[in-house]
C-alpha cells in the first residue's frame, strides 16, 4: 500500500474511533442505584420530572400509546389520557411512590388504531420510559406483545382481550371482553327470552374475543348464533346493516367503535328493525345521543361494562370526579382512571422490594394478589399472581341509556358474573 | 321489489353527493385543464360550517351560508396558490391541489374534534313513503337540490354573460382573450363555483351520519364519477355521479349474498371497476370530447 | 497552480471522429470540461464528483458508529423510501406516466416478501425461506409482473386520465389486501414483516460486533447504492433516452422510431420492480404492518419525494426520500423550541397538526417556489460556487 494509502486508512480509523464516543454517549440505560438503595435501570431518574410536584423526588417515566386523533375510539382515548394524567397528578401530590414522582405526559404518542404505528411509536419511546402506563387496542398491543416480553416492559392495556390473563407483563383490569359477552348473553337471554343472537365486530383481539364470548354462551344456553365481522368506518358498515336486516335476530351484540356502532344502529332501525342491541363497552359515547340514531338507541340499546361508569357511588369514583373537575364526562375518563391502580400497587411493590428496575417490576408484578381500587373494582379484581382459571375476574355490570346520568347510561344489573361465565374453564384465550 | 326500490332511492340520493362534486371538478377542469384534488377537503369544510353554523341559525340558512364560505375558500386557494402557476405542466398544479387538500384538512380536522359531529339537518333517519316503500327522507332530500342546483347551473351557463365566457374558455382560452374575455376571472369563479357545489354536497354528506376525521373519504369515489362521464362534460359528471351512487347501492345490498367471496365494503371499490370498463369501451368517457395532440 | 494545455486532443485528426478507447484527461481547474464523447457518458464523469460521491458513502458508511439507534432507525427506512422514490421517478420523471399507484406496488412487494419469509406456524400464510435476495428480488419480480398486467392500461392513457386510473388501482389494492387475511392478517390486525437473514446470520437481532439497527442501516444502504447505480444507468442508457423522449413528446418518439408501447411498459415494469423491492424492505426495520397502510397517502408521499427532491434525477429522489422520512421527527422537535405548539393532541396548535400542515406547505412551496426540488437548490448552490467570485 503506499504511504499515502496508508495515511487514509489511519485517519478513517481514527476518526471512527472518536465517532463512537458520540454514540454511547447517547444511550442512557446503565443500570444504576439511587442514594436510596432502590436499583433502577431504564426510565427512572434521581432528577425531578419536568413540571415536577415534589422538587427534590426523583422522576419515574411512564409511556402511553393511545388513539389520539383518527381511529375509531378517539373519542374515548382522549378522556382516558386525561384521567391517566390526573389520577398521577394525584399520585404526585400525595408524596409520590418511594421518593419519585411520576411523569405520564412527557412520552405520550398517538397510534391512529393502527398496529404498525403503535410499534413505531414503541420503538421511538422504549428507551425512556419504565413501562408503559397505557396501551390502547387489542391488536395493536398484540404488535408489540413480543418485544414487551422480551424487554420485560409492564403494560397497562387500555383494552379487555382475555389473552392478557394469560401475559406476565400486562396489567389488565376489569373482566375481559369474552366473559363480558358471555355475562351480556346471559342477560338477555333472561330479560327478552332470545332465541337467536348475532355478534357484529371489529376483526382481530377486541371484536373476535367478545364474538368468541357470544358463541360460547349461545352454545351454553342453547341459542342461535351468527357472527359478522365489519370494518372501520361509518360508510362501511352496509354489509352489517344489510345481515341485520335480512336474518333478523333478537339479539345483536356489537363491539365496535362508538360511531360505526351509532351507524348500524341507527341505519337498522330506520330499516325496520326491531330487535334489541347489547355493546360492549367501548361501543358507547354519550355524543350518540346528539346523532339521528338517539330514539333507537334510547329506545333498543344497552351496554355491557366492567365497572359502573361515570357517575358510580364509590369512593374510588368519588376521588375521580374531583380531581377531574369541570370536564364533559365520559367513561374513558373511568376507564383510565381504574386503570391507573394496579400500576400503582405494582411500583408501590417494587419500591419496598428495593428493586425499581424493568425486571423488579414485573416481579413485583407477578406478585400482586390484590390491589386496592378504592371501591371502584373488589381487591380481589387485582390478582395477577393465581392461576389465570382462577384469579381472572368474571363480574361485569349491565347499563340502560340514561339521559339524566352524567355519560348517559345508568346502572341496571351491577357486577355479577353469569353461570356460562363462572363455568367455562379458562385455560386459554377465547380468541 | 320494495327492497329495490329503496336501494334505488338510496342509489340516486348517496349518487346527487357524487354528482355535486363530479361537477366542482369537471367545472374547474373545463376552465384550467386540471383535476383539482382540493375537492375532499372543500366538501368537509361546507359540511363542518354547517355543523357549527346550524346550531345557531338552523339548517336551512345555515347551507346558503356554508356555501359562500366554500366559495370564498376556493377562491382564496385559486388566488394564492394557483395563480402563480399559470402556464405550468398541469401535472404540478394538480399535485399542488393535492397539497391544499392536506393543508385546509388539518384546519378543517381541528375544527371538527375527535368526535362525530351532526349537522343538525331536519331528515335525521325518518323516512317517507315512496310508491308505498318507506324510503329515507334524507336521500329524496339530496336528489331534489341537486337537482335544482344542477338546473341552476345550466341556467347560468346558456343564459347569463359569465356563464357564456366561461363557455368560450372551455371551448379555447387563446380565442376567448383576443374576444376580450377575462381569462382571470373565469378561472376564480370557476374555483369559487367548485367550492359551493363541494360545500352543497358536504351539507348533504353528513345527513343521518354526521361528520367525522375520515368523511373526506367519501368524495374520492367522485373521481371515477367524472372519468367515466367525459373529464370535460357538465352533464357527463351528472350521469356519471348518479351511476356511481346507484351502482354502488346495488352492489352493497346484493353482493353479499350473490357473491361474498368478493370480501365486505366491495361497494367501495365498485366505483374504480365500472371507470376501467367504460375507459376500454370508450377510452375518453361517455360524453367526454376526445384529445386531439399534436406534435 | 498553473494549468496545462493538452497535447494530443485538439488537433483536427480527432475532432468529429467516433469516441475511441483512449483515456480522457480531465482539465485541471476545469471540471466541467469533457473532452470526448466516452468521457460524459461515464457514471462519475468529473472529478468533484467522483470525489464527493467517494467521500459521502465513506461518510454514511460512519454514521452507524456515531448517531443512536433511533436516527439509524430512520435513516434505514429513509434508504429504503429512496429506493422507492427513485422507481417511482424513473416512470413519473423520466418517462413522463404520471402515476398515483405507487402503493399498490409497495404493498404487492411488501406481502410477497412476508409470505415467503414469514413464520410457517404463525397465523398468516408463512414459507419460511428467510434468506434476503431471496424474498427481495421475488418481491420484485412479482410487482413487475403486476406492473407488467397494468402496463396495458397505461399505454392507452394519457396525462390525468391515467392518474386517476393509478388512483382506482391503489383502492383496489386495498380493498383486495384488507379481503385477503390470511396474508396480511386483516385491517386492523396486521402481520409481522419479512425477516432478513444472510446465510444463517439474522441481521434485525443485535449481532456480536453491531446493533440491530447499525446491521439494518447498513444493509440498507448497501442495497440502496446497488439500486442507485443501477437505475442511473438505465437513464444513461438507450432506454433511458427513449424514456426522455416519450416524455416530452410521444407522438414525435413514435414517429422517430421509439416503441412507444415497449418503452411505456418497461417503464412500468422497472418502477414496479423498485417498488415491489422497497417494499418488501420498507417494513423489515419496524417489523409488523397492516394492510390498512398502502393507501392514497403512501402514493401522494412518495409524489412528494419525487417532487420536492427533483424530478428526473436520481439523488433527487434520495435527497427527497430522506427529507419527507426525517421530517415527522424533526417536527417532534417542534414544541421545545416553539412553546406555542403543544405536544398534547388535545389542544390546538399540536405537532401532528403541524407535521401535516408542513408537509402540504412543503408540497405546495417546493411547487411553486423552486419546481426542480432539492435537486434544483443544489444545482443553485453548485452554479453559483463555479462561477464564484463572479457570480453576477
Amino acid at each position: 500500500m503506499t504511504t499515502q494509502g496508508k495515511t487514509t486508512v489511519a485517519v478513517l480509523l481514527t476518526v471512527g474511533f472518536a465517532l463512537t464516543a458520540c454514540r454511547v454517549e447517547g444511550d442512557g440505560s446503565e443500570a444504576s442505584q439511587d442514594g436510596g438503595g432502590v436499583q433502577t435501570d431504564v426510565g427512572v431518574t434521581s432528577d425531578p420530572c419536568p413540571e415536577a410536584v415534589n422538587a427534590d423526588n426523583g422522576c419515574i417515566y411512564l409511556g402511553t400509546i393511545s388513539d389520539l386523533t383518527e381511529g375509531p375510539f378517539a373519542p374515548l382515548a382522549v378522556p382516558i389520557v386525561a384521567a391517566q394524567e390526573a389520577f398521577w397528578q394525584r399520585v404526585n401530590e400525595q408524596g409520590g411512590i418511594g421518593g419519585y414522582d411520576i411523569d405520564v405526559t412527557t412520552n405520550v404518542r398517538d397510534n391512529k388504531y393502527n398496529p404498525e404505528v403503535h410499534n413505531q411509536a414503541y420503538q421511538e419511546i422504549k428507551g425512556e420510559v419504565l413501562a408503559l402506563a397505557q396501551t390502547l387496542g387489542s391488536p395493536t398491543t398484540a404488535a408489540i406483545l413480543d418485544d414487551m416480553k422480551a424487554s420485560d416492559v409492564v403494560a397497562a392495556p387500555a383494552a379487555w382481550t382475555s389473552a392478557y390473563e394469560f401475559e406476565d407483563v400486562i396489567l389488565e383490569s376489569g373482566t375481559n371482553y369474552c366473559f363480558e359477552a358471555m355475562n351480556s348473553v346471559d342477560w338477555a337471554v333472561r330479560e327478552f327470552d332470545a332465541q337467536t343472537v348475532m355478534a357484529v365486530h371489529y376483526p382481530g383481539d377486541y371484536g373476535g374475543d367478545a364474538a368468541a364470548g357470544v358463541d360460547a354462551a349461545a352454545q351454553a344456553l342453547g341459542v342461535e348464533y351468527a357472527g359478522v365481522e365489519t370494518g372501520q368506518g361509518t360508510t362501511n358498515q352496509g354489509t352489517a346493516i344489510q345481515a341485520i336486516l335480512t336474518q333478523q335476530p333478537d339479539v345483536v351484540f356489537v363491539t365496535t367503535g362508538p360511531g360505526d356502532a351509532a351507524a348500524i344502529i341507527g341505519q337498522t332501525a330506520a330499516g325496520g328493525f326491531r330487535g334489541t342491541f347489547v355493546g360492549t363497552s367501548p361501543t358507547w359515547n354519550p355524543a350518540l345521543l346528539e346523532s339521528p340514531a338517539a330514539p333507537a338507541l334510547k329506545a333498543a340499546y344497552f351496554q355491557s361494562g366492567p365497572w359502573a361508569p361515570f357517575g358510580g357511588d364509590t369512593p374510588g369514583h368519588e376521588a375521580m370526579r374531583e380531581a377531574l373537575g369541570d370536564v364533559t364526562p365520559s367513561d374513558g375518563h373511568t376507564a383510565g382512571w381504574i386503570w391507573s391502580y394496579p400500576m400503582k400497587a405494582a411500583l408501590e411493590a417494587a419500591v419496598d422490594n428495593g428493586d425499581l428496575t424493568r425486571a423488579g417490576l414485573l416481579e413485583a408484578v407477578k406478585g400482586l394478589e390484590t390491589v386496592d381500587y378504592e371501591g371502584m373494582l373488589p381487591e380481589a379484581a387485582g390478582n395477577y399472581a393465581g392461576e389465570p382459571g382462577e384469579a381472572a375476574f368474571r363480574q361485569s355490570v349491565i347499563s340502560k341509556v340514561d339521559e339524566a346520568a352524567p355519560t348517559g347510561v345508568s346502572v341496571v344489573e351491577d357486577l355479577f358474573a353469569s353461570e356460562a361465565a363462572e363455568a367455562h374453564e379458562f385455560s386459554g384465550p377465547c380468541f | 321489489m320494495s327492497e329495490l326500490v329503496e336501494v334505488v332511492v338510496r342509489g340516486l340520493g348517496t349518487g346527487s353527493v357524487y354528482a355535486l362534486l363530479a361537477l366542482g371538478f369537471v367545472v374547474i377542469y373545463r376552465a384550467t385543464r386540471v383535476i383539482s384534488f382540493a375537492q375532499p377537503a372543500f366538501m368537509v369544510a361546507g359540511a363542518a360550517a354547517v355543523s357549527y353554523l346550524s346550531v345557531e341559525i338552523g339548517y336551512v340558512l345555515a347551507v346558503p351560508v356554508a356555501v359562500l364560505i366554500g366559495a370564498g375558500l376556493a377562491l382564496a386557494v385559486e388566488r394564492t396558490t394557483i395563480r402563480p402557476m399559470i402556464g405550468k405542466p398541469v401535472f404540478v398544479i394538480a399535485i399542488i391541489t393535492l397539497g391544499v387538500d392536506v393543508v385546509v384538512r388539518v384546519f378543517v380536522n381541528a375544527l371538527i374534534g375527535a368526535d362525530v359531529r351532526q349537522l343538525g339537518d331536519p331528515w335525521g333517519l325518518e323516512t317517507v313513503a315512496l310508491l308505498g316503500v318507506a324510503v329515507q327522507q334524507r336521500f329524496v332530500a339530496s336528489f331534489v337540490v341537486t337537482g335544482l342546483v344542477v338546473a341552476a347551473l345550466f341556467a347560468f351557463l346558456r343564459l347569463t354573460r359569465y356563464g357564456l365566457a366561461m363557455r368560450a374558455v372551455a371551448l379555447d382560452q387563446e380565442a376567448s382573450m383576443a374576444q376580450g374575455v377575462s381569462v382571470g376571472k373565469v378561472f376564480a369563479l370557476s374555483w369559487a363555483l367548485a367550492g359551493g357545489l363541494a360545500a352543497v354536497a358536504g351539507a348533504f354528506v353528513g345527513t343521518g351520519s354526521g361528520i367525522d376525521q375520515t368523511t373526506y373519504i367519501v368524495a374520492f369515489a367522485a373521481l371515477p364519477a367524472i372519468i367515466l362521464g367525459g373529464i370535460d362534460s357538465i352533464g357527463g359528471a351528472v350521469v356519471g355521479g348518479l351511476g356511481v351512487g346507484l351502482v354502488q347501492s346495488l352492489v352493497a345490498a346484493y353482493q353479499p349474498d350473490v357473491a361474498p367471496w368478493l370480501g365486505s365494503n366491495f361497494q367501495v371499490v365498485t366505483p374504480y371497476l365500472l371507470m376501467l370498463a367504460v375507459l376500454l369501451v370508450r377510452p375518453y368517457g361517455l360524453f367526454g370530447t376526445p384529445e386531439v395532440e399534436r406534435v | 497552480m498553473t494549468t496545462t494545455l493538452p497535447t494530443s486532443r485538439e488537433t483536427p485528426r480527432t475532432a468529429g471522429v467516433m469516441p475511441t478507447r483512449r483515456r480522457s484527461r480531465s482539465l485541471r481547474g476545469r471540471p466541467g470540461m469533457f473532452t470526448s464523447y466516452a468521457q460524459e457518458l461515464r457514471l462519475f464523469n468529473t472529478r468533484p464528483k467522483r470525489i464527493w460521491v467517494r467521500l459521502i458513502i465513506l461518510g454514511a458508511l460512519f454514521i452507524p458508529l456515531a448517531v443512536t439507534d433511533e436516527w439509524l432507525r430512520l435513516l434505514a427506512v429513509g434508504y429504503v423510501a429512496a429506493i422507492g422514490a427513485i422507481g417511482l421517478n424513473l416512470v413519473t420523471g423520466y418517462a413522463g406516466q404520471v402515476t398515483l399507484g405507487h402503493a399498490f406496488f409497495i404493498g404487492v412487494g411488501a406481502y410477497t416478501a412476508a409470505v415467503i419469509s414469514g413464520d410457517p406456524n404463525g397465523s398468516t400464510l408463512g414459507l419460511g425461506i428467510t434468506f434476503l435476495p431471496i424474498w427481495v428480488l421475488a418481491a420484485g419480480v412479482v410487482a413487475g409482473l403486476c406492473g407488467l398486467l397494468v402496463a396495458p392500461l397505461a399505454v392507452r392513457l394519457r396525462g390525468l386520465y391515467l392518474a386517476v386510473v393509478t388512483l382506482g388501482l391503489v383502492f383496489l389494492g386495498e380493498h383486495i389486501f384488507k379481503t385477503w387475511d390470511a396474508v396480511t392478517g386483516g385491517p386492523g390486525v396486521g402481520r409481522p414483516a419479512a425477516v432478513p437473514s444472510l446465510f444463517g446470520y439474522e441481521l434485525d437481532q443485535d449481532g456480536p460486533v453491531f446493533s440491530a439497527m447499525q446491521q439494518m442501516y447498513l444493509l440498507m444502504l448497501t442495497l440502496l447504492v446497488i439500486f442507485a447505480v443501477l437505475a442511473r444507468n438505465l437513464v444513461r442508457s438507450k432506454v433511458g433516452r427513449a424514456f426522455a423522449a416519450v416524455r416530452d413528446r410521444d407522438i414525435a418518439a413514435e414517429i422517430m422510431g421509439v416503441g412507444l408501447t415497449k418503452h411505456k411498459a418497461l417503464a412500468f415494469v422497472v418502477s414496479s420492480f423498485y417498488a415491489g423491492c422497497a417494499g418488501a424492505l420498507l417494513y423489515t426495520v419496524t417489523g409488523f404492518f397492516d394492510p390498512g397502510s398502502f393507501n392514497l397517502l403512501l402514493s401522494v408521499q412518495f409524489i412528494a419525494m419525487v417532487l420536492i427532491g427533483g424530478v428526473a434525477t436520481i439523488s433527487g429522489s434520495i435527497m427527497g426520500a430522506l427529507f419527507i422520512t426525517l421530517l415527522p421527527r424533526l417536527v417532534q422537535e417542534l414544541p421545545s423550541l416553539l412553546p406555542a405548539v403543544s405536544s398534547s393532541p388535545t389542544e390546538f396548535p399540536n405537532v401532528f397538526q403541524v407535521e401535516s400542515l408542513l408537509y402540504g406547505l412543503l408540497i405546495i412551496g417546493f411547487l411553486i417556489f423552486e419546481p426542480r426540488g432539492l435537486f434544483g437548490i443544489w444545482i443553485r448552490i453548485r452554479s453559483y460556487w463555479k462561477a464564484w467570485p463572479f457570480t453576477y
